[in-house]
């Protein structure tokens, strides 16, 4: 906040300029004084140094805060008479210095007895302080600090945070946020001090380029004396605030500039650049090199680098080289400032998967006009922190300088665009204080707005990006609403999800509760749903089986044993249920969702709306009604049958005993589902022992998955609506005893054959084994509703019909009633 | 004994077993003791026959009355021991009307498909049309017809989960995608709503979610402003929240529209006053909008000239965390019925 006052004084409260500046485009993530605390601490002045009587290492220090005079113990060995310190006063909240902790863990100071002497306060470390990790000794500050003077009002500062999406690069610095911030204020900017390049001693052995389209400009000076040590005080202080290490002088003063200009730097120790002089070039093949951070990168010919006459030296844009690295006894630097392609620079880093500051900059793209102020920042105060350097030579690489460039749009865009004219004065004057240049003319209707965009704002290239412009100082809050007029497209109501909707609703109503699970599966959900083992060969699926190898699989999945996209849903359903079960005592849940099934030569998947079903526990929740037993296959069954047999189907969805049963199935319990030729679902129970290893305690899971996708397609009419008869119904029970190896299904089609038209209901309602009837028989007992739409029916049409049934049970399935 | 001896002992006897009966069942045994085709009535009356002809009608009339005396009586007492009948079946039959009813076992539909569902309808009403888009998405669709070009830094902002294979597939970001399919198969005008599942790669916390769902919104045609987008906004803000809700744009940038704004709507909770549920803002924010960026009208084959369009994305989730004061995103995921019951009579 400082550094910003200094460049541009709109004397607003810090939170205030960061509310202003985020309703405008500058969204500021963090407002924080820093460092935090530091109540009850001072500038002192050291007036004594004792030695401790009792203790060696410790000594007796009288401070001069003002207000405030102490004697305190410190074991500092860098304590010395005269320095300005900063002074703790019990109630102060500092950081404890021996915790290992990654986040701070603050102490309040309370008065204490040192080796028997009485210490009122305490001088601080900057670890102490928050300021760094420097706990060797004491905080030592600059003579210009106003002894009894807060530290607050001192060192502290307000550090507000940006977050700068991707359009912003021009706001990436604090010159860059001051214009914005000027724009928004009406104060205005001082750009701070730079050389002026003009007067440098020209060069041409300084630096070359030999692909321009990968490096538009490069600008390189040499200075000569300077001498590498620590950074001023302020200097460090703003880097730490900004979140940045202070290295040296040297290294400090790019960083700097990098956050002042947004125009990364980098110096290299020019003595160990070989020929002196560096070369933007593509890496060749088989070049390496160790970067600042260690590492030992290999480089690709798709790279830039900068490299001196034998070797790479830095990966351009992103990260410099080790050996040429700035060091104690540097005297003679060279000093790059470029502007590179940024996708060429995105790419280097994402090969390299190093995200430094400075890629972070220039794969935004930045100005190229914006070296020339970085480096002649830079060289300004390269000069005035190490007294007697020179610079002694100066090369500026820049063939085909970019110029600002206009953008045209009429005046009645804004108004077509935003719903709301904006008057040309405030057009005027919001672009003027933005940097750009307008310029109005034509008359009438016709009235044309021409703005020259200066160089560093890539980011506004049509009429839209400079309506935005003026929109976003101006304010939305302006904006009138209104809803949209003109005509109306026609709406074609999407069926399918209308129909889905209404599966959903019924399952709902039938017991079962939704869920939405992650579409991700791998080993975890499927090895116990394949005898306990997974690879990739493994069969996978309900409707859809093939070898997992076969499935969509995910580069990066979120978790690594998870990579593949379902094919269906039940692994994840199962999951969520016996999760459930454990504080549930009746579990029904059904997911509607994608299943996946990728298509061979076609680019996206096949998505398949599917649906699955899974029960267990209690029948009903225990109450003193509940009905007793617990939820199995029929409970499953009944569900679907309620939520997807009332449809209309081009054929009708039967229940077939499961062919080749899926090998998670209990054999004897499980049935496709048909409609015609086709499956179009499976149900059935966990094995048991499938059951326990996904997690069930309960002998019976049913599960069921179904295409629903095939069954809307199967959908074929909507009811027609049948007067209802005027006559009552004639009920009568059919016991029909046979072989128990005839299914159900075949019983029911015999007897509604032999019933014929007049049948308009059936129920099966009892199902009995025993002696009486004979081994290996069953009894199926049915009640059929009779009824026809034009008359009563008599006794001996009914006795008729009873004696036609008796006969096709007798032919189709052997059957014989009962009673 | 004289018949009509006889039929007075009769009538004494009958009406005082008639005064003894205790209950709607010995009611009608007398009855039928009685009255009925074997009671002792209809067999003393069988006797007329024998009597002289002079005696007979004198006789005939005196039975017809005692007969009629005592079928008003059986009424009488059948109707007293009805209604007493009825009066005790009512006193034993009465209920603990506290305790439980029968439940019928009824599920609920996840938040997260209600409020799509709301939304959708709310929409609807503004004319716009509900479509659906693959999740599993091209890049050309996800990012290049969205003026996101690959080695665009844009498409950081983004952090996607790529499918294995020769193309370059990913798992949708955002529903943005279906704006650009929607254009290239209709002319304008345009007005859609797209729900859908999109995936980020992110650390799951409180806030944040890999496998989210949002409602895509665009409308193009001739006509269409920021100022409708704003009116849209609002209107959709008044339906889910009550009230007369205040929109806020703030300038943001999304590179498929220009301007592009992040919106927000004024907290219904404590009226934009600041409460736990905006986090003391006064504000929920609801997501990003814009007019569509000329370049995607132009990948999808509109005369960016000629047409307009806004275009908005919101996250179901976070929607329903707004209004209902959820505070863990992790819960959707999560599909405990605890949480599910909790919205099962709608949200």
């Amino acid at each position: 906040m400082r550094w910003l006052e200094e460049i541009v004084p709109t004397g607003l409260e810090p939170r205030e300029l960061a509310r202003r500046m985020t309703m405008a485009g500058l969204e500021a993530e963090r407002v924080e004084e820093v460092p935090a605390g530091w109540d009850n601490v001072f500038v002192g002045l050291v007036t004594r140094v004792d030695r401790h009587p009792d203790a060696d290492r410790l000594n007796l220090v009288d401070v001069d805060a003002g207000e405030h005079k102490l004697r305190v113990v410190t074991g500092a060995p860098n304590i010395a008479e005269g320095q300005r310190v900063a002074l703790a006063l019990a109630g102060a909240r500092l950081i404890d210095p021996y915790t290992e902790s990654p986040t701070p863990v603050y102490k309040t100071l309370k008065p204490g007895k040192i080796r028997g002497i009485v210490s009122e306060g305490m001088v601080c470390s900057e670890r102490e302080l928050g300021l760094s990790d420097e706990h060797e000794g004491i905080m030592v500050l600059s003579e210009d600090a106003p002894v009894g003077a807060p530290l607050k009002a001192w060192l502290g500062d307000t550090v507000i945070e940006f977050e700068i999406t991707p359009n912003l690069v021009h706001a990436f610095s604090i010159v860059g946020i001051a214009r914005q911030a000027s724009a928004l204020t009406g104060a205005d900017v001082r750009v701070p001090r730079r050389v002026d390049l003009h007067t440098l001693p020209g060069s041409s052995d300084v630096v070359a380029v030999d692909d321009v389209d990968l490096c538009p400009r490069l600008a390189g000076a040499v200075v000569t004396g300077v001498t590498v040590g620590p950074s001023p005080e302020w200097l460090q202080r703003r880097l730490v605030h900004a979140g940045l290490r202070p290295v040296n002088n040297l290294v400090d003063i790019t960083n700097y500039v990098m956050l002042e200009f947004g125009q990364p730097l980098h110096a290299y120790d020019r003595r160990r650049l070989a020929g002196g002089r560096i070369v933007a070039r593509r890496a060749r093949p088989g070049e390496t090199l160790e970067t600042l951070d260690h590492q030992r990168r290999d480089l690709t010919g798709d790279m830039l680098v900068i490299a001196d006459a034998e070797k790479p030296v830095g990966v351009a844009g992103v990260m410099g080289g080790v050996d040429s690295e700035v060091a104690d006894d540097t005297t003679e630097i060279l000093l790059e400032a470029a502007a590179f392609d940024m996708k060429a620079i995105r790419r280097s880093r994402t090969t390299l998967r190093l995200r430094t500051d400075a890629s972070a900059r220039f794969e935004r793209g930045l100005d190229p006009n914006l070296p020339g102020d970085g480096i002649a920042r830079a060289l300004s105060l390269i000069l005035a922190v190490c007294p007697g350097s020179t610079v002694t030579a100066f090369q500026d690489v820049y063939p085909e300088p970019v110029l600002p460039w206009h953008v045209t749009l009429p005046v009645s865009r804004f108004e077509r665009v935003l719903g709301v004219a904006i008057p040309e004065p405030t057009i005027e004057e919001t672009l003027t204080r933005l940097g750009f240049a307008p310029s109005f003319e034509g008359d009438g209707g016709e009235r044309r707005l021409t703005v020259t965009v200066p160089t560093e704002r890539r980011d506004v290239t049509i009429p839209e990006d400079v309506i935005e412009e003026v929109a976003r100082v101006v304010g939305y809050d302006t904006l009138p609403e209104t809803l949209p007029s003109g005509r109306l497209p026609a709406i074609d109501r999407a069926l399918d999800v209308d129909w889905q909707r209404a599966v959903r609703r019924r399952l709902a109503a039938a017991g079962a509760s939704e869920c939405i699970s992650y579409p991700t599966v791998g080993a975890p959900d499927l090895a116990s749903l394949s005898g306990g083992t997974f690879d990739e060969a493994t069969l996978v699926g309900v409707l859809d089986r093939r070898p997992a190898v076969d499935l969509l699989t995910l580069v990066n999945p979120i978790q690594a044993e998870r990579p593949y996209l379902r094919n269906t849903l039940v692994p994840s359903l199962l999951a969520l249920a016996a999760e459930n079960r454990k504080h549930e005592t009746r579990v029904a849940l059904f997911e509607v969702g994608s299943t996946f099934r990728p298509v061979q030569g076609q680019e996206l998947p096949d998505e398949v709306a599917t649906l699955a079903l899974v029960m267990s526990g209690a029948r009903a929740v225990t109450d003193r009604f509940a009905a007793a037993g617990t939820l199995d296959y029929f409970d499953a069954k009944g569900v679907l049958e309620s939520a997807l047999g009332v449809d209309t189907l081009s054929a009708p969805l039967v229940f077939v005993a499961a062919e080749q049963p899926l090998p998670f199935l209990h054999p004897g319990r499980t049935a496709d589902l048909r409609l015609g030729d086709r499956q179009v679902g499976v149900i059935g129970e966990l094995r048991p022992d499938v059951a326990r290893s996904v997690g069930f305690e309960d002998a019976r899971v049913a599960v069921a998955e179904v295409d629903l996708r095939a069954l809307f397609a199967a959908r074929v009419t909507r009811p027609t609506g049948k007067r209802v008869p005027r006559f009552l119904p004639a009920q009568q029970d059919f016991a029909i005893v046979v072989d128990r190896s005839v299914s159900a299904d075949a019983v029911r089609d015999a007897l509604a054959a032999g019933a014929g038209a007049l049948a308009t209901g059936m129920t099966l309602f009892d199902v009995f084994e025993g002696e009486q009837i004979g081994a290996d028989r069953k009894s199926l007992a049915w009640r059929v509703t009779f009824e026809a739409p034009d008359r009563a029916l008599t006794d001996a049409e009914l006795v008729k019909t009873r004696s036609r049934i008796a006969k096709v049970l007798k032919q189709r399935v052997d059957g014989v009633l009962r009673g | 004994m004289t018949f009509t001896d006889d039929l007075a002992a009769l009538r004494q006897r009958a009406l005082a077993a008639l005064d003894e009966t205790t209950d709607l069942p010995e009611v009608q045994a007398w009855e039928r003791a009685t009255l009925g085709g074997k009671g002792e009535l209809t067999g003393l009356l069988r006797g007329l026959g024998r009597l002289s002809a002079e005696e007979r009608p004198e006789a005939g009339r005196a039975a017809n009355m005692v007969k009629v005396e005592l079928t008003e009586a059986f009424a009488g007492r059948q109707r007293v021991m009805a209604a007493a009948d009825l009066r005790d079946r009512l006193a034993t039959d009465a209920i603990d009307v506290t305790l439980p009813g029968r439940q019928p076992a009824v599920g609920t539909l996840h938040p997260v498909t209600e409020m799509i569902e709301e939304l959708s309808e709310i929409f609807a009403l503004m004319g716009f049309q509900t479509v659906y888009g693959p999740e599993v998405e091209t890049s050309h669709y996800n990012f290049d017809q969205l003026n996101i070009p690959s080695d665009h830094p844009a498409r950081d902002v983004w952090d996607t989960f790529l499918v294995e294979g020769e193309g370059e597939v990913v798992l949708r970001t955002h529903t943005s995608p279906m704006q650009a399919r929607v254009m290239e198969s209709t002319t304008p005008p345009v007005r859609v709503v797209v729900p859908g599942r999109c995936y980020r790669f992110e650390a799951q916390d409180a806030s944040h979610e890999w496998a989210f769902h949002q409602l895509e919104g665009l409308a193009v045609d001739e006509r269409i402003t920021m100022a409708d987008l704003k009116g849209v906004l609002r209107e959709m803000a008044r339906q889910l929240f009550g009230g007369d809700r205040r929109i806020r744009f703030r300038c943001d940038f999304f590179p498929f529209v220009e301007p592009g704004v992040d919106f927000a709507v004024d907290c219904s909770v404590c009226d934009g006053k600041g409460c736990r549920v905006c986090k003391y803002t006064g504000w929920l924010e609801m997501g990003g909008a814009g007019m569509v960026h000329p370049n995607v009208l132009r990948a999808a084959g509109y005369d960016a000239e000629r047409y307009t369009g806004f275009a908005f994305g919101l996250g179901i989730e976070r929607l329903v965390m707004m209004r209902h004061g959820v505070d863990d995103v992790r819960a959707f995921a999560g599909n405990d019925l605890r949480f599910l019951r909790q919205f099962a009579g709608g949200i």
